[in-house]
């Protein structure tokens, strides 16, 4: 076929003309070079470096880091959102994700407020051996749970359980220090008054605003505590609440909380839509979940092959990206919660427990693929990373 | 060192078929891709209950299994079939507005003229001649170009020597008198990314051909079960993929490809790239500048930058029906404006375009969100470049604000949808050039008007030997041009190595 037909389409000289015009005139691509990147880079950085410049002790098992940047601005964040940092402990790189306290309308620092699990590598670490001055790593500010002016109530009730403080203490600083439009109930829940983190400053803005109502509710009361006891339930808040419309409902806190709160808030006919649920990291049981295999102790060993390349031997009640990283093998991860999929990878053969609320798309499901921050091994695995 | 045939450098749509269809010839295959999932835009993410489509709205080219289309043969031929679940559309498209104006189209010639004819009755035989001229049009076309008429003329083949650098509005103008008849017409230029004024003739004709022809489709599981799909039989046919590695250079030695450095400091050679990376970022950052010839330089400054899109994604705790949405694709225009005053208003930062469309997929495909829930997504088309303006403090402001202004506009059409929100996320051009690392954000690649078509561009080759394209940027852009593209390129390197 005469494959230059086109030349005597009608209209042909004058797109000739045209398109030798705009190579006159046209953009200069070399110029275009990564033009967007330093955009990006103030938004979302791939690594920030920060130097902690504070270490503020709030409770006798919960301290504030004030970290700086020592040489950028730090990017914007929604208040409720959270950082990775990427740590290095005893030679296993890791990461853990931290909500930042500190309200978005200021980024001269982020705070983040930490508080001591039993046996937990990261947050002993951070407590013990982080001091003012040192330089730590971490991913830009991350995350969904946040006030969406799109469609949530302007007025929030938040529920929050031991250190799920954290992304609704800089919720409130914001609201109050910005003098949003916005009505904010906290119902706060701590085994103990004195495990109440920000608790003399929650009381402190309560009395001040009138759009800020704080409720702390305490399971083991001293004797003779006035204050609200037990765990937040539905008669709880419907109490303190009165009206239950118009409401959108914010949860942050311990698994255990999920697990008592949601029936609760269901309970109370809260439709799904009006409620927002901050991931929280694995459970510290995963063994105790739902639908995990009898015949499977959470101490069992199993052998994981990566493709082409090494084979380790992982507990089975540890998620495997955990397990990986304690190996020597760092994926790329983010919430840890199962949420992001940033540490999705293949399994070629073998089963995996994976806990309900992992968002694992659905073709994925389908061609095994799985996030390792949020799967936990019941055979011998082989993956591909 | 590492050695491979072929390294294909993206695992997006052009990627994953080019990286196919060479393992399928026993070909040494590396696929390199800087996220870590297949796709590009052909992905999926999870919110809450939610598994969003990104980017696919109506696939074309599929055709019936009786009468199979190109892409359908294509998908077939690379042995991934049996893993994709195609669901036809049964509509073409729906359209609200503006003002009180509706129309509802299904995938039928005789129903789109009659639709057509009973909205504009004083425009009858237009819409019949103009349905006729397209159908006509089409059919030339595809007997010159795609079945290679060994002989072909002006005597032969009129309506493509006469129509074929014409405008959309030039051949509207020529039938109608109806503003608002020419815009319903050709609200299709939202696929493409310039308005009727601009646009050719030949997309509108043969949109019309291929969509009711052979049928929009929807896949199953969403674009990410076909990038799955297809990632899984490349696996299973020998190839390597490497997730969470970008190409960091491509190496060039007198003019001739010799392999690449991955962003993790390996250097891996070959004597052939696949590159699915936009030709910018391929010819600016991959590449060193004393490698690049001056004839691609000159031949880039003549392309511009296509649109960008701001997206809503959103779930809803009620199924369409009960929220009165009945358009698995639905058109929103607010004025009857379809010439150049598009291309303005696309560089605006507000939300008062004219083009948006709305996705529900729940519609063709009934189990595609949970029980008792639908999604849909809405897209709007705008520039990048506006948005690099945007102070970064005040990003996350701006991305609501234009969000509000298009759940306004959704609000009036369907009143109290807005009251059923489980889930939003909206995607800004800025989101799109951090996913798609194309320039600006460019969904469509460069532009597409008559002066771009492959008749004036040179598409998929370079003149770095060894070196070739395969992506929306070096051809038409969408889901069956950009998959088929990368065909095309593996056919090509597969008979370059042959004849050695």
């Amino acid at each position: 076929m005469n494959k230059e037909i086109y030349k005597e389409f009608d209209g042909y000289d004058r797109i000739v003309e045209e398109r030798d015009y705009s190579r006159k005139y046209g953009l200069d691509y070399s110029a275009h070079k990564d033009s967007a990147d330093p955009y990006f880079l103030r938004l979302h950085p791939k690594r920030l470096t920060l130097r902690v410049s504070e270490s503020l002790q709030q409770t006798p098992s919960a301290r504030t880091l004030r970290l700086v940047s020592p040489e950028r601005t730090l990017p914007p964040f929604l208040a409720g959102q959270y950082i990775s940092l990427h740590l290095e402990i005893k030679g296993i790189r890791t990461s853990r994700p931290y909500s930042l306290s500190s309200p978005p309308n200021q980024t001269g620092f982020y705070d983040l407020t930490i508080r001591r699990v039993e046996g937990g590598l990261v947050s002993n670490f951070l407590l013990d051996q982080v001091q003012k001055g040192d330089i730590l790593y971490s991913s830009g500010p991350e995350g969904h749970f946040y006030y969406n002016p799109l469609f949530h109530d302007r007025t929030m009730v938040c529920l929050a359980g031991g250190s799920g403080i954290t992304p609704f203490m800089s919720m409130i600083r914001e609201v109050l220090e910005c003098g949003l439009d916005r009505e904010i109930y906290l119902f706060y829940g701590n085994r103990t008054l004195e495990e109440a983190i920000f608790h003399t400053r929650l009381e402190d803005l309560a009395g001040r605003f009138d759009n800020f109502h704080y409720f702390p509710v305490i399971e083991n009361p001293p004797e003779g505590y006035e204050g609200l006891i037990g765990l937040i339930s539905g008669a709880l808040i419907k109490n303190a609440l009165g009206r239950l419309e118009d409401k959108t409902f914010y949860l942050c806190g311990p698994q255990a909380m999920y697990e008592y709160c949601l029936p609760e808030l269901e309970g109370l006919g809260i439709p799904k839509r009006k409620i927002r649920q901050e991931v929280y990291g694995p459970p510290n049981d995963i063994t105790r979940a739902p639908h995990w295999p009898e015949e499977v102790s959470g101490e069992q060993r199993f052998r994981i092959s990566i493709k082409d390349r090494v084979v380790v031997e992982v507990k089975a009640a540890e998620p495997l990206a955990a397990s990986l990283e304690n190996q020597g093998l760092l994926l790329p991860t983010l919430c840890r919660s199962g949420e992001c999929s940033q540490c999705r990878v293949k399994v070629l053969s073998g089963k995996v427990y994976q806990p309900a609320g992992a968002l694992v798309r659905r073709s994925d499901r389908r061609f095994g693929y799985i996030h390792a921050c949020a799967a936990y091994p019941l055979e011998d695995l082989e993956i591909m990373i | 060192m590492e050695t491979f045939d072929v390294i294909v450098i993206g695992a997006g749509n052009g990627g994953l078929t080019a990286s196919t269809a060479l393992a399928q010839k026993g070909l040494k295959v590396l696929l390199l891709e800087r996220h870590n999932i297949p796709g590009g835009c052909a992905t999926s993410f999870c919110r809450g209950r939610f598994e969003f489509e990104v980017a696919l709205h109506q696939l074309s080219g599929v055709g019936t299994p009786e009468s199979p289309g190109p892409l359908r043969m294509m998908l077939s031929q690379l042995g991934v079939m049996e893993d994709l679940e195609l669901v036809e559309i049964k509509e073409l498209y729906h359209v609200i507005g503006p003002g009180d104006f509706r129309l509802d189209l299904k995938t039928d010639r005789e129903q789109v003229i009659a639709a057509f004819q009973e909205k504009f009755p004083h425009e009858k035989k237009g819409i019949e001649d103009f349905f006729n001229l397209s159908y006509q049009y089409a059919f030339q076309m595809l007997s010159a170009f795609y079945f290679k008429d060994p002989d072909p003329s002006r005597d032969k083949f009129p309506l493509l020597y006469q129509y074929s650098f014409k405008t959309a509005q030039e051949v509207l103008d020529q039938f109608f008198r109806d503003p608002l008849l020419k815009c319903a017409l050709s609200l299709y230029w939202g696929y493409l990314g310039l308005p009727p004024s601009r646009l050719s003739f030949a997309y509108l004709a043969m949109l019309f051909f291929t969509y009711i022809e052979l049928k929009p489709f929807h896949i199953k599981g969403g674009s990410q079960a076909l990038s799955n799909a297809l990632i899984h039989r490349f696996l299973s046919l020998g190839g390597t993929v490497r997730f969470n590695c970008g190409a960091e250079k491509i190496l060039v030695d007198q003019g001739r490809i010799k392999g690449v450095i991955s962003e993790h400091g390996d250097r891996i050679m070959s004597r052939y790239i696949i590159s699915n990376v936009s030709p910018v970022a391929t010819y600016t950052s991959l590449i060193d500048p004393e490698h690049v010839p001056v004839t691609v330089v000159r031949e880039m400054r003549g392309r511009s930058l296509s649109p960008s899109a701001f997206t809503l994604f959103i779930g809803f705790d009620r199924e369409a029906h009960e929220l009165g949405l009945t358009g698995s694709m639905t058109f929103f225009p607010n004025s009857t404006d379809i010439t150049d005053n598009n291309l303005i208003e696309m560089q605006r930062l507000n939300m008062r375009n004219p083009f948006m469309a709305m996705s529900c997929y729940d519609l063709a495909d009934p189990g595609f969100s949970p029980p008792g829930t639908c999604q849909v997504s809405i897209v709007t088309l705008k520039y990048g470049e506006p948005w690099l303006r945007v102070p970064p403090a005040q990003y996350h402001q701006e991305k609501f604000r234009c969000a509000e202004s298009l759940l306004q506009r959704l609000e009036e059409a369907f009143p109290g949808v807005r009251g059923h929100i489980e889930e939003i996320e909206a995607a800004t051009p800025l989101t799109h050039m951090r996913y798609l690392g194309h320039p600006n954000g460019a969904i469509y690649g460069f532009e597409q008007y008559a002066k771009d078509s492959l008749f004036f561009q040179p598409g998929r080759t370079s003149p770095i030997d060894g070196l070739s394209f395969a992506s929306g940027w070096i051809g038409d852009c969408g889901f069956q041009p950009t998959l088929q593209a990368g065909v095309t390129a593996a056919k090509a390197v597969i008979r370059e190595l042959a004849g050695k």
